[in-house]
């Protein structure tokens, strides 16, 4: 009997502060609130493809849309006719001059012009586009200078409530959404595109049917 | 007897062209804040939601944070916990000196600048680069940020453009913020390239599948994680959110709130490590399980960190961020700083006019402006109340109790308007600084009431 007293102290001074952390927390909360009903059934839009190319625009992005029959190829070259490294992993895409994913590292793809990558689902309300990591190394959809992101324009939802009953991350444990390019208003709220990722991104809506 | 954040607000009102264009710059801001909730017809119903979804994740916290750290480690993310800032610091810097980490770049996080992180890591020989513009800005300038959403909004085009002459030998008198913020691209592009570890916050934590969630616009947290083998979160408690459905709640509501943007540009999802590389978290309390058990306050943790309510705060636009004492200013800094300390941060509740609107703007419906009345009831027994104004409220309190003393008062206040100067605005009034008094009127309304002079009649509706 003692002996296990004695043990219960010696538990006690060890105590980890995860134990301690969550011990404070049982003994301090008092009142324990339900989780509110949460019923996200909002604002079917109209049109999502022309909420998203508004938004998209309103955020400093672009929104292509690529015609029946026509070659994104052709699109690429002529919206970013001064880029000489371009890299994507996409087969289709025969106007990237490498595929990323046979880079050693990362630090291989400072330089890179531009990057075509594949989205999953673009959301009306914010222009944004989801893509669950699928280069070898996530440092390509911010390191090149521009982005053009495939999409589906039939993978458009109304809201983010909507993309997040859809999203998934797979095997290599990242996703993001991206709207539009990266920018700061750092100095006097003066906004300026281009802090460290992209400076400009293209989203090109295809067509599966 | 002024509080520090009254002497500093002063100083700060000096220069009345700064003051101008901090005050309407930030409600810039704020209009477009407007313009982007009244885009949403649900807003109200999404601050409902948000305010209830933490109040509920704060309440069964130990068992959210119990599911996170589990689902975290799943992942194959090393979770450390840390009681205060101290440990917090210490584990950090256990982690970087087995490694043998000489670079560190960071990206903003309000919790490492609670915990003093980077002064402790510098002292230890650690090379810390902040990478997001406004927090590299002032970590030049060896200065704290003035907002925290918008660190360096106290500076001039013409200070950071001389700064960045010194420091990153830009062109001589260039200012123009393109200009500067492409030259710290370049800059931190070679910083983030030869960084060995990288370090984040966190906006959100995802009890259900263990996510950190890093929301940014230069894209600096990403381009740190993407390179160094070590990316380190710093985390805060009361992060946690339950799944992916309330997730879908605050994303629509930070950027919005924080910059009048529909979303950020960059809404990272980290779940495991890179491939072959490490990735720890450290879930820090400080304090924050005190403040759980100061009944109403638990409001305060229900803070994303948007900014919205400095943004709107009418003493925050017109004081600076530091003019108060806490390193997080404005409705939301007072409160944090009285969870942290009250003796040492009461000063603060004198920046508040108790004009509310940060409760209106406040995206998880925080009662800001409810909970700095409510600390400021609580001064007099810690010693903390202005002397003077307790004796005026005593003297109010017994006048407004004898209705007859109290007419002949009245009676009597329109001679106030021949009373000299120096006996209405002097040192014991703090009410009459930068303050006219009203003039008053020769007659009382009662008077007036009683003599039938107040015309009833038009204001009848019909």
């Amino acid at each position: 009997m003692e002996k296990r007293e004695g043990q219960h102290t010696q538990i006690k001074t060890v105590m980890s502060s995860k134990d301690e952390i969550l011990t404070r927390i049982r003994q301090t909360v008092r009142t324990r609130y339900d989780m509110p009903e949460i019923k996200p059934d909002f604002m079917a839009y109209g049109d999502k493809t022309a909420r998203f190319i508004e938004v998209s625009e309103s955020v400093g992005g672009r929104v292509v849309i690529a015609g029946k029959g026509e070659d994104i190829n052709d699109i690429i070259r002529s919206l970013y006719p001064a880029a000489k490294t371009i890299a994507s992993n996409i087969p289709e895409i025969t106007a990237a001059t490498f595929n990323p994913d046979e880079t050693e590292t990362p630090y291989a793809l400072d330089g890179t012009d531009l990057a075509v990558v594949r989205g999953e689902t673009g959301v009306a309300e914010n222009g944004a586009v989801w893509i669950a990591q699928n280069v070898k190394e996530k440092a390509l959809y911010f390191i090149a200078e521009y982005l053009v992101i495939l999409l589906d324009a039939e993978k458009i939802v109304h809201n983010m409530h909507e993309a997040y009953r859809q999203i998934q991350l797979n095997d290599y444990g990242f996703g993001l959404f991206i709207s539009g390019p990266s920018k700061t208003a750092d100095i006097e709220q003066a906004l300026v595109t281009g802090a460290h990722g992209a400076k400009g991104v293209t989203v090109i809506l295809t067509s599966t049917v | 007897m002024s509080t520090q954040h009254a002497q500093e607000a002063a100083r700060f009102i000096a220069n009345k062209k700064q003051e101008q264009w901090h005050n309407e710059t930030l409600w810039q801001v704020r209009r477009k804040r407007d313009r982007l909730a009244m885009d949403i017809p649900e807003w109200e119903v999404l601050r409902e939601w948000a305010s209830g979804i933490k109040m509920h994740t704060l309440s069964h916290l130990d068992r959210y944070l119990e599911r996170f750290a589990a689902n975290a480690e799943a992942n194959g993310v090393k979770v450390h916990w840390a009681k205060d800032g101290e440990e917090h610091n210490e584990i950090v810097y256990g982690i970087l000196k087995e490694r043998g980490v000489k670079k560190l770049v960071k990206s903003k996080s309000m919790l490492t600048e609670e915990c003093h992180l980077n002064p402790f890591l510098i002292r230890k020989g650690i090379d810390v680069v902040e990478s997001d513009l406004g927090e590299r800005i002032l970590q030049f300038m060896d200065e704290p940020p003035s907002h925290i959403v918008m660190p360096a909004i106290h500076l001039k085009r013409e200070e950071i453009g001389e700064l960045f002459e010194e420091k990153l030998h830009t062109e001589k008198g260039n200012s123009d913020p393109a200009y500067l913020t492409h030259a710290a691209r370049q800059h931190l592009r070679n910083e983030f390239l030869t960084a060995d570890a990288a370090m984040t916050g966190a906006n959100f934590g995802v009890a259900d599948t263990g996510d950190i969630v890093v929301c940014t616009n230069e894209g600096n947290a990403d381009m740190g994680t993407s390179f160094a083998p070590l990316h380190i979160v710093s985390m805060g408690m009361e992060k946690l959110v339950p799944d992916y459905q309330a997730l879908g709640v605050f994303t629509r509501l930070l950027a919005r709130s924080a910059t009048g943007q529909p979303v950020t540009a960059y809404t990272s999802h980290y779940r495991k490590p890179r491939k072959g590389c490490e990735m720890h978290l450290v879930i820090v309390d400080n304090g924050r399980s005190r403040a759980m058990e100061m009944g109403d306050h638990i409001r305060t943790l229900k803070c994303i960190r948007c900014g919205a309510c400095m943004n709107t705060c009418p003493v925050y636009r017109r004081s600076g961020g530091y003019a108060y004492t806490y390193f997080i200013p404005g409705p939301i800094g007072i409160n944090l700083g009285m969870l942290r300390s009250a003796e040492t941060y009461a000063g603060n509740l004198s920046a508040c006019s108790l004009c509310c609107s940060c409760n209106n703007v406040c995206p998880v419906k925080i009662d800001l402006a409810d909970r700095i009345y409510a600390w400021r009831q609580s001064l007099d027994p810690i010693g903390k109340a202005d002397k003077i104004k307790k004796g005026i409220s005593k003297g109010m309190k017994y006048l407004f109790s004898h209705p007859s003393l109290y007419r002949t008062s009245l009676k009597l206040a329109p001679l106030l308007r021949y009373m000299p100067r120096f006996l209405l605005y002097n040192n014991l009034n703090s009410w009459g600084k930068g303050r006219e008094l009203p003039v008053f009127a020769k007659e009382s309304f009662t008077s007036m009431w009683k003599k039938g002079k107040v015309n009833t009649h038009k204001s009848k509706r019909s």
